[in-house]
Order: C-alpha cells, then sequence, then structure tokens
C-alpha cells in the first residue's frame, strides 16, 4: 500500500495521497461504507505527516468521497460523482439554443460580507467573507441575464483574479481549482426588478422577471449561491423525464 | 529608529477587517459593524471596515466615527464660512437628537462612498516602519494599506504595531 508518494514530484504531498485514497475508492478497493485507516495508519503507511494526511482527508470529505463520523472514524460515501457529470447548470445550457454566440460583461468581482440574509442563502457566519460577482450577459449585444454569485472567499480566494469574460465559472472551479460540483439545488420564481436590474436589462423598474435561484453544493458544504434573473422572453426550459432505463 | 524591521514584519491580513463594497449603504454598514466588530468573541481593533469598489481596488476605510457623522443631519454640519459660538453648537445638538429617529434613519440609505474616508496613502511591504509611522500621524489614519508594486492590496498597518514597535525602541534605549 506504502511507497506511492514521491517526494520528488513537484506536485505537493497532499495532492499525491488525495489522488491515491481516490484512485482507491474509484476502482472499488475502498468500497462504499468501509472505514478507511485512520489518520495515525495513513501516516505510517504513505511516511508523511499528519498535517498532510489531515489535508488530502479534508479534501475528500469536501469532494464527497469521504464522510466523518464522529467518534467513529472515516468512511466511504455512498455517493461517489463520477467524472464527468454533466448538470445543465451554465448559461450556454440554459440557453437552450445550439449555436447562441453571448457575451460576459463583468460588473463585479470583489469581497464583501453577507448582508440582507446572504449568508442564510449561502450557509455561512454573517462574519464571513464572501466573493461577490455580478455578470451580465448578452446575446447579440442585447442584456438578457444578470447574475450575482456569492462564494465564500475561502472556498476559491484565486477566483479574485480569474478571467471571468473569457471562461466558465463552473469551468474555473472545476478544472481549475479542483472544487467539484456535486450537488445544484434550483428554484425557479419571479422577480419585480430593481431600478439598477431593470437598467441593467433594458427593461422597465417593477416588470416581471424570471428568477433562477441555484445553491451549489461539493460534497456536503454549499459552496455558492447564484441568483439569475433572465429577461422573460428570451428563455424557454426543456424538462425531459424518460422511463426506459 | 528600527532599522531591520519594515512594514511587512509589522502588517495584518486584510481579512481581519470586514469587507464592503462602496454602494452599501450606512445602514448595511451598521449591520457589517454589528456583526463583524461589535461581538464578544472578536475584539479586532481599530473598528473599521475596509471599502472596495467592483475590482476589489481598496477605496477607502470606515470608521464608527465616519458612520456617525453620515447620519447627522446636513445642517448640523459646521460650515468654514459662518462663526459659530460653541455653545450653540451643543444646541444644535439637542435638535439633532430630536431629529435622530426619522432624518436619520432617511440619511442611512445614503452609499457609504459619501462618509468614508478615501485610501490615498499607502506604503510599500519593504518601506521603513518610520514611513507608516509618519504617514499614519500626519493623515490621521486609523489602518495604512499596505500595495504591493502600488497595486495589489497585501495587508494593513495599524497604530498599535507602530507604536509597540516605537515605544520598545524607546523604553529599551
Amino acid at each position: 500500500m506504502g511507497g506511492l508518494i514521491n517526494r520528488e514530484y513537484s506536485q505537493k504531498l497532499y495532492v499525491q495521497l488525495y489522488e491515491l485514497l481516490k484512485g482507491k475508492i474509484e476502482s472499488g478497493e475502498w468500497k462504499v461504507d468501509t472505514q478507511i485507516p485512520t489518520e495515525e495508519d495513513l501516516c505510517k503507511i504513505y511516511e508523511i505527516s499528519k498535517a498532510t494526511v489531515r489535508l488530502a482527508i479534508s479534501e475528500m470529505v469536501r469532494q464527497g468521497y469521504l464522510r466523518r463520523q464522529q467518534g467513529k472514524g472515516t468512511f466511504v460515501c455512498k455517493r461517489v460523482i463520477p467524472e464527468g457529470l454533466s448538470m445543465l447548470t451554465s448559461f450556454k445550457e440554459l440557453m437552450l439554443e445550439a449555436g447562441v454566440v453571448f457575451e460576459t460583461k463583468v460588473l463585479a468581482q470583489t469581497v464583501m460580507m453577507p448582508t440582507d440574509e446572504i449568508n442564510l442563502k449561502l450557509d455561512v457566519h454573517d462574519d464571513a467573507h464572501v466573493i461577490y460577482l455580478k455578470r451580465l450577459r448578452l446575446v447579440d449585444n442585447e442584456p438578457v441575464l444578470l447574475q450575482e454569485t456569492y462564494i465564500p472567499h475561502h472556498v476559491c480566494p484565486q477566483l479574485l483574479s480569474d478571467d471571468l469574460e473569457h471562461n466558465s465559472l463552473l469551468e474555473l472551479l472545476e478544472a481549475k481549482h479542483n472544487i467539484k460540483i456535486t450537488k445544484v439545488k434550483g428554484y425557479i420564481g419571479i422577480a419585480y426588478l430593481s431600478a439598477d436590474e431593470a437598467s441593467l436589462l433594458e427593461l422597465r423598474e417593477d416588470s416581471a422577471a424570471l428568477l433562477i435561484e441555484q445553491f451549489y453544493y461539493s460534497g456536503e458544504t454549499q459552496i455558492q449561491y447564484t441568483r439569475s434573473i433572465k429577461q422573460p422572453e428570451r428563455f424557454r426550459f426543456f424538462i425531459e423525464l424518460d422511463r426506459s432505463q | 529608529m528600527s532599522q531591520s524591521k519594515n512594514v511587512t514584519d509589522l502588517m495584518m491580513d486584510v481579512f481581519q477587517f470586514p469587507h464592503i463594497p462602496y454602494w452599501f449603504s450606512i445602514k448595511q454598514a451598521m449591520g457589517v459593524t454589528k456583526k463583524s466588530l461589535l461581538t464578544d468573541e472578536k475584539c479586532i481593533r481599530p473598528l473599521a471596515i475596509l471599502v472596495f469598489d467592483e475590482k476589489y481596488n481598496l477605496v477607502g476605510t470606515l470608521s464608527l466615527k465616519d458612520i456617525l457623522k453620515g447620519l447627522e443631519p446636513k445642517f448640523m454640519k459646521p460650515t468654514t464660512k459662518a462663526q459659530v459660538p460653541a455653545q450653540d453648537e451643543a444646541g444644535l445638538s439637542l435638535l439633532w437628537d430630536s431629529l435622530f429617529d426619522e432624518k436619520s434613519k432617511e440619511l442611512s440609505e445614503k452609499q457609504i462612498s459619501e462618509v468614508m474616508v478615501p485610501a490615498k496613502v499607502f506604503v510599500d511591504p519593504n518601506d521603513p516602519i518610520a514611513k507608516a509611522a509618519y504617514l499614519m500621524i500626519h493623515n490621521d489614519l486609523v489602518l495604512l494599506p499596505v500595495l504591493e508594486n502600488k497595486k495589489k492590496l497585501v495587508g494593513v498597518v495599524r497604530l498599535v504595531e507602530i507604536f509597540d514597535e516605537i515605544s520598545n525602541i524607546i523604553l529599551k534605549g
């Protein structure tokens, strides 16, 4: 079991351990609900420090591979998310029109404290720092979607310097920062536009628009809350229910 | 003065302080102050909030005094032109007392960009402590931003650390 961590590699030790343990779960060597070796055992097996083991385990818990049970140990989770799981969450997919070319304007990419119940929506303490992103999406130069996104700063501080005009937020989180989105809860409703929202979407103040609230999870941890307001005329939703499988 | 130490040795992590964007209202800033600064668990000093723009550039700081000043009705503020006797100023404050409920609530919707202290003075992490001390004293600052390459905010300097450093030298000398 040991001897697979290579100190000569440039890759950090905890990342190497993370990959090793993930491999054991994905290959079925560690079955669902089985208890994994203790931190002390992993230290001995891989000849690494406890801090390194803790980092790797925490990351696996956050990604939904493992769960900690107080006083009992750490276990393999039932829900292992396979690579490449697609979810209808990105702007491109929500447009539901093939070939639509859209442009993104980043109106804000900053940090704030979670006021006005954002702490409840994001499930963080009200004194936690939160990354705030405000993006306007345009199709054929017409504003069609206004998105406000809140992410706890500690989840991905690097997002503050990422290029969000030319990259999808989800792709950045998953591919660049290795934060796997495992679940998205969405609520669809109606919003009445504030003066600022109306001006950005080029609609009348207090007019009705489509509101989508999305709660993103990585493992058991909520990592993002997005409030999207859409021009109602530009969207239609597609739901497919298939009982054949 | 301490030749070996520079700003980077004294500066604090900016995330010790609450962050808000400049478009927040005074009312929102008051809420942040109560939840992030006036709690039993935290006793970070000075009681100040950092104010940022849309691109996460520091644009100002906000102290309790700045917030309260923002709630003051316009006619209460002394003008440079009028020669108002000192006793009249005290009398005016009684008027503010009666207006506190209505007028101040209205004023609390004002953007904090109108009441913050703009961040115009800053130091580099490699600057000597003496420079930070000079700038803080002469600009009456509660926090001094530390910018790397004149752009990236990497920390803040507080007067307490400056005082501590200088007093060590004086008392030991």
